[in-house]
């Protein structure tokens, strides 16, 4: 495993791969990556997340890293889409990730 | 959200939006375009060719429904004869035409006016290259156009953004889901109709596991798209939070309120705004039922009755430490001291703002006993003279020494001699005071300000404002930035003040400062907001309104964002 690239595992062992900045994004990831504890390898379980929640969450930080780096021709971030059967569930996972 | 961009789509194209016309939409749902009409046109042109006299006879025809054009219904067919008749007779002007035409070919492209310059002869053999000529710069004028509308949009969009203070170009997750949830709660409420209950009773499960933080920012997303209704405020029964705020409760009705007092026990904070259905019963359930509460914050109770206040405040005593009511004709003079013999020693913080029913404000100095009092806030009384010098410092010399937030907007009564004898005297000079808001007061100088500012530390403010006191000077903004304020403010307020020179932005260094609202100060240039800028790291926001020397060329750090500028405006 590459030391630039983290690994997020859901409740139905669907893995999900995303680099290390996108990561980072998230405070609760940060702090898990950083500290003390396994997921330092670069595998974190996130057994409470459905598979297409998690999904969507890196889908999040993925867009977050692209777009918040952007200078001021802010005029060219398209909207995240969220279908609104997940908005609830999402906002759980948002909520547990602080994003 | 009320602005367009948010309404639910109705279909992508059909709408009317960027620069088209209602006409315009209309003419592209009929299929009706400048090369529909050209075609028709060759068409007709073909066969009048082969008729030989048909150029005639058509003419003929216009002209006798030239008589006729009282008829609605003929209308538009007179019309589209009468260009035909233009181009027949515009024959002897050949040349000139041609020029008018090429010239206009080249200039604008595929303009659908043309034709009108055309002649018969031309129409017969060359104009045939022109369909894919026009095809070409059609294709290229939408394009244009879609340009243009892709722009504008965005354009709306970023004078959007500003006037919400959405600094953040990339909202988190979080505030994306709750502005998801909070507008379709209405549509899952109409779609499953009767068996809502069921509905929110799930919501409320899968909710239930947010953080008290979301429920609050749920309830702030939900007011604003004036969504709180007695189903949604299902979402936030039965959980433990201790603090809720409302701000729009204007569709909650006393059920709703009773239903909360019932399902909420754990409440100590109560804030319910607009709550103008809020009636004696449901108050005095919600004093019953919560034994917690401990603060309430009240807009707009106007159906609670002078004996319900009594009951209320009665039931209350000993429990009630922060009050704040606004809005509301009801709550008289008894009132108000049926609130100080009751919870005057408890209370630690008390709001009154427009409250036309009261003018003994006297009252006060002598009931606020507790020495843990800290907040202050006379708003907006009625008449001017309820609120005078000598009440205020009255009050000062009671709890000054305490206060951590003092608010005396729209008192305009209010002097000098409040500054000195009453803020300058009684406030200690290492004071607590967090906030300051004496918006209004047009009496006030810049001489008692530098004075008050000489001799008492700030040196925990953090929100400051002085909208509109019209008289102050440069010196008063500078003597407060020489106060021990400086390091502590975080917001600041000198709008409307209009004998401000640059002199006074000179020495605004403020390593915490997030926000200035610099609205009306007409001195405030390009040079200023960079100077800002450069001065206060932290600086987020700067609301320019009303400042025609601030031009798009101000330059900005990163980071820094400027409000109502005129070039920013649609």
């Amino acid at each position: 495993m590459s030391q630039d690239f983290v690994t997020l595992v859901s409740k139905d062992d669907k893995e999900y791969e995303i680099s290390r900045s996108a990561a980072m994004i998230s405070p609760t990831l940060k702090a898990m990556i950083e500290g003390p504890f396994r997921e330092r390898k670069g595998r974190i379980e996130l057994k409470q997340f459905d598979s297409h929640i998690l999904e969507k969450a890196v889908e999040y930080l993925n867009y977050n890293l692209k777009y918040s780096g952007v200078s001021e021709d802010d005029d060219e971030i398209p909207e995240f889409e969220i279908p609104t059967e997940m908005s609830l569930e999402l906002l759980l996972a948002a909520d547990y990730l602080s994003i | 959200m009320y602005r367009s961009r948010n309404r639910p789509k109705r279909g992508g194209e059909d709408e009317v939006k960027g620069p088209n016309s209602a006409l315009t939409q209309f003419l592209r749902e009929e299929g009706i375009s400048a090369e529909n009409i050209k075609q028709k046109w060759y068409q007709r042109q073909s066969k009048k060719g082969e008729d030989g006299k048909g150029g005639k006879s058509e003419k003929e025809q216009s002209t006798q429904d030239d008589d006729s054009t009282t008829q609605v219904s003929q209308k538009e067919v007179i019309e589209e004869e009468e260009v035909d008749d233009l181009e027949l007779g515009s024959g002897s002007e050949t040349g000139k035409a041609e020029i008018a035409y090429d010239a206009r070919m080249n200039l604008v492209a595929a303009d659908s006016d043309e034709e009108e310059y055309e002649t018969n002869s031309a129409s017969a053999t060359p104009v045939n290259l022109s369909p894919a000529k026009n095809q070409e710069s059609l294709i290229k004028k939408r394009q244009n156009t879609a340009k243009i509308i892709q722009n504008r949009r965005k354009k709306r969009k970023r004078a959007a953004n500003l006037l919400d203070r959405r600094v953040n170009k990339v909202s988190s997750l979080q505030s994306l889901c709750i502005g998801k949830i909070s507008k379709n709660i209405s549509k899952w409420q109409k779609e499953t109709g009767d068996s809502s209950k069921l509905v929110f009773n799930r919501l409320r499960d899968v909710l239930g596991g947010v953080s008290t933080a979301n429920l609050n920012n749920l309830a702030k997303a939900l007011s604003k798209n004036r969504a709180l209704n007695d189903h949604t405020l299902q979402l936030f029964l039965k959980t433990d939070l201790t603090k809720l705020t409302f701000n729009d409760c204007s569709k909650v009705s006393f059920d709703g309120y009773k239903t909360l007092a019932i399902f909420s026990p754990h409440l100590t904070k109560l804030s319910l705004q607009m709550c103008g259905q809020l009636n004696n019963e449901s108050l005095l359930y919600i004093a019953e039922k919560l034994p917690n509460l401990k603060a309430l914050y009240l807009d707009g109770p106007f159906l609670i009755n002078e004996d319900t206040w009594e009951n209320f405040f009665a039931t209350m005593k000993d429990r009630l430490e922060e009050f704040h009511i606004s809005n509301t004709h009801r709550f008289t003079d008894k009132s108000l001291s049926n609130l100080l013999i009751n919870c005057g020693s408890t209370l630690a913080s008390l709001g009154l703002s427009r409250l036309d029913s009261v003018s003994n404000y006297a009252l006060l100095p002598q009931y606020l006993m507790n020495d843990k009092f800290h907040t202050l806030s006379i708003e907006y009384p009625l008449n001017e003279e309820y609120v005078n010098d000598e009440i205020v410092i009255n009050i000062l010399g009671q709890v000054g020494s305490t206060l951590r937030k003092l608010v005396l907007n729209g008192c305009v009564e209010l002097t000098d001699s409040m500054i000195i004898n009453g803020l300058t005297a009684f406030i200690p000079e290492k004071c607590q005071l967090e906030v300051l808001s004496l918006e209004e007061l047009d009496q006030i100088t810049t001489d008692s300000l530098v004075y008050f500012f000489s001799k008492v530390e700030l040196n925990k403010l953090k929100e400051c404002s002085f909208r509109r006191c019209l008289q102050l000077g440069d010196m008063a903004v500078i003597e407060l930035l020489l106060n021990g304020a400086k390091d502590s403010l975080t917001s600041l307020s000198f709008n409307s003040l209009k004998e401000l020179t640059k002199d006074a932005f000179v020495t605004l260094t403020c390593p915490d400062l997030t926000y200035i609202d610099l609205g009306f100060v007409r001195c405030v240039d390009d040079s200023i907001i960079q100077l800002l800028g450069e001065q206060n790291p932290k600086l987020s926001v700067i609301d320019v309104f009303g400042d025609n020397l601030v031009t798009e060329n101000a330059k900005t750090r990163p980071g820094l964002t400027l409000i109502g500028r005129q070039s920013d405006s649609i």
